[in-house]
């Protein structure tokens, strides 16, 4: 191994320009946690003294953050239903079928994700405005639907071409129906996948921000519109602690899908497995 | 198939697939007609609308407008800006990647949850982080100032130093993990054998890695470049009227001047410009296959 014969201060000098690089992506997000608990939201960094001051101002009486988050967790919710039922059927004809023009199919659902939202946005406005829709909140989930639901259908099209299909043409072989099938053998084993793909659908919604602020209105207002309007019209320290809160929340939503994607993947090589085919217990944890 | 027609071997195989073929078609027919009318049908909306005039005649005067006078020196800073995002993104990125790729792997998982974690925080949450830390009194300006850097506190906020800074950290992950895949997949055989033939480290790297990892590098490059174009939160937030991009002007056609078909026809200049960087892509990607046929046949 040639390349590992690499100079010592050629090591050192490459890995802190990388742990510089890596603080650059990492000190945004320090720095917001921080701040969120410094008595001077706007002063200096470090913060010279502390306190939950912004966070119980979230709560306050006339705050506009509980109904902008809850406008969010509302349309975040809706947009991941459309998006689980668009993702699930589109990623069954995708893999389990003989789909013509499958690749037209393909561009059409990475449509969304290479074209600028901004231009997604006008367009939707451009929709919904004739139909008197704009600020519903119907509308805004839709629209974050365009941009979540070709997510949720790549997550799942690898889910399922992840799951061997002997598996499904053996519980056929057995005699087992097509709804017995999903049931019992796709659905388990696509589970973390479809928990994976709500997530980030959920994520991809709450987070929208072009969308949002073309379709909603004084009564609509999401939480990115808020926090915008936050920065850019009235100065309201407590911007601080929702981005604290939004942080968290995305740790939190990220840990999640890495906890079921690792529960999940033993599953499928237990079924695969020879020992638990034939009935004899795995030795060892390695098989489970 | 072989799988298919043996476990069911009773029921003929062109019924078979006729079968199959309706469950796609049936099953695709969400996906094709939510994104038919909530994607398609608005975007020639839009492609329609900058073509009229107000009382519905054909023109192109909203194309005139948009690409002159202050509108075309929107442009122009909206093409500079990306570039220059693209630029840093791709160097950072480069630099990352490569150093992450030499990793142990606890340390490389690690450091991938750095660049993966950020990319899933809201760039609005991930700005503001930097306009605290770029102000006069921020952590960067009294750092400097502790360390009698000449000069400080620099002006970092509301110029293009600081728009150019708060989006390169936004679209960073994505080349880091683009480039970490193209680098990843290079066959390490390749650099032990052009070593076992004499060649230096430079040379190695010169001529066999970045050749390999070239079509990763422009594409990478040209990806951070589109993101940016149609970007506006950043430049919106850290930059002055100076900084104005492309996709501000289109919301402020809409929201303030209430101007459709102006702003339509700029969203149409910034999705013909998004099509251009993505032929390139394509372009780029299907000289890079061609080129590793050549170098392994």
């Amino acid at each position: 191994m040639m390349e590992l014969r690499s100079t010592l201060t050629g090591r050192i000098v490459l890995t802190a320009v990388a742990t510089v690089i890596l603080l650059f992506l990492a000190l945004p997000i320090v720095v917001i946690l921080v701040t969120s608990f410094s008595s001077n939201a706007f002063g200096s960094f470090p913060p010279d003294s502390w306190t939950l001051t912004w966070y119980k101002a979230l709560f306050a009486d006339g705050s506009k953050w509980p109904a902008a988050m809850s406008m969010s967790a509302l349309i975040a919710c809706l947009s991941t239903v459309f998006s689980l039922i668009i993702g699930v059927t589109a990623a069954t004809a995708l893999t389990r079928s003989e789909l013509p023009l499958r690749s037209a199919v393909y561009a059409l659902v990475l449509g969304p994700l290479l074209i600028p939202q901004i231009v997604t946005a006008l367009g939707l406005f451009l929709l919904f405005e004739p139909a008197s829709m704009l600020g519903s909140p119907l509308a805004i989930a839709l629209g974050h639907t365009v941009l979540a639901s070709p997510i949720a259908v790549l997550i799942l099209v690898a889910t399922l071409r992840g799951i061997d299909e002997r598996l499904e043409d053996a519980a056929a072989s057995m005699g087992a129906g097509r709804m017995t099938i999903a049931r019992r053998i796709t659905f388990p084993l696509a589970a973390p996948g479809m928990i994976a793909a709500a997530v980030f659908s959920f994520i991809t919604s709450f987070d929208e921000f072009y969308i949002s602020q073309f379709l909603s209105s004084i009564n609509t207002v999401t939480l990115p519109v808020q926090v915008y309007n936050s920065l850019t019209f009235d100065i309201d320290p407590s911007v601080t602690a929702v981005s604290a809160i939004l942080i968290a929340f995305a740790i939190l939503a990220l840990a999640l899908v890495a906890v079921v994607r690792w529960l999940g993947s033993g599953r499928q090589n237990a079924l695969l497995s020879v020992e638990t085919t034939a009935g004899i217990a795995p030795t060892g944890g390695e098989a489970a | 198939m072989a799988a298919l027609t043996a476990t069911a071997p009773a029921r003929p195989r062109k019924c078979l697939a006729s079968r199959r073929t309706r469950v796609g078609l049936l099953y695709a027919l969400p996906v094709v007609v939510f994104l038919l009318v909530l994607f398609v049908y608005p975007i020639f909306s839009t492609l329609f609308l900058s073509l009229k005039n107000t009382d519905g005649s054909l023109t192109l005067h909203w194309y005139a407008e948009a690409l002159t006078g202050v509108n075309l020196s929107v442009l122009f800073t909206t093409v500079r800006i990306s570039a220059e995002t693209a630029l840093f993104s791709l160097v950072f990125g480069f630099v990352l990647a490569n150093a992450i790729s030499r990793l142990k792997p606890l340390w490389a998982g690690v450091a991938m949850l750095i660049v993966v974690v950020p990319h899933f925080i809201s760039a609005l949450v991930r700005t503001y982080g930097w306009i605290i830390l770029l102000g006069d009194k921020g952590l960067v300006n009294e750092t400097m100032a502790h360390l009698w850097v000449p000069g400080a506190p620099f002006q970092l906020l509301y110029n293009e130093i600081g728009v150019v800074i708060g989006t390169t950290s936004v679209m960073l992950p994505y080349t880091v993990l683009l480039l970490y895949g193209v680098m990843r997949g290079v066959d390490r055989r390749l650099l032990a054998a052009a070593a076992s033939m004499g060649a230096g480290r430079v040379t190695i790297f010169r001529r066999v890695y970045l050749p390999l990892v070239a079509p990763g590098l422009a594409s990478a490059g040209l990806l951070s470049f589109i993101l940016s174009l149609g970007y506006y939160i950043t430049p919106a937030l850290m930059g002055g009227p100076q900084q104005t991009m492309i996709a501000t002007l289109i919301n402020q056609q809409v929201m303030k001047q209430n101007q459709w078909n102006g702003a339509a026809a700029e969203g149409v200049v910034l999705l013909l410009m998004t099509f251009a960087g993505l032929l390139l892509v394509k372009l780029v990607t299907s000289l890079g296959a061609s080129a590793k046929k050549r170098s392994t046949s």
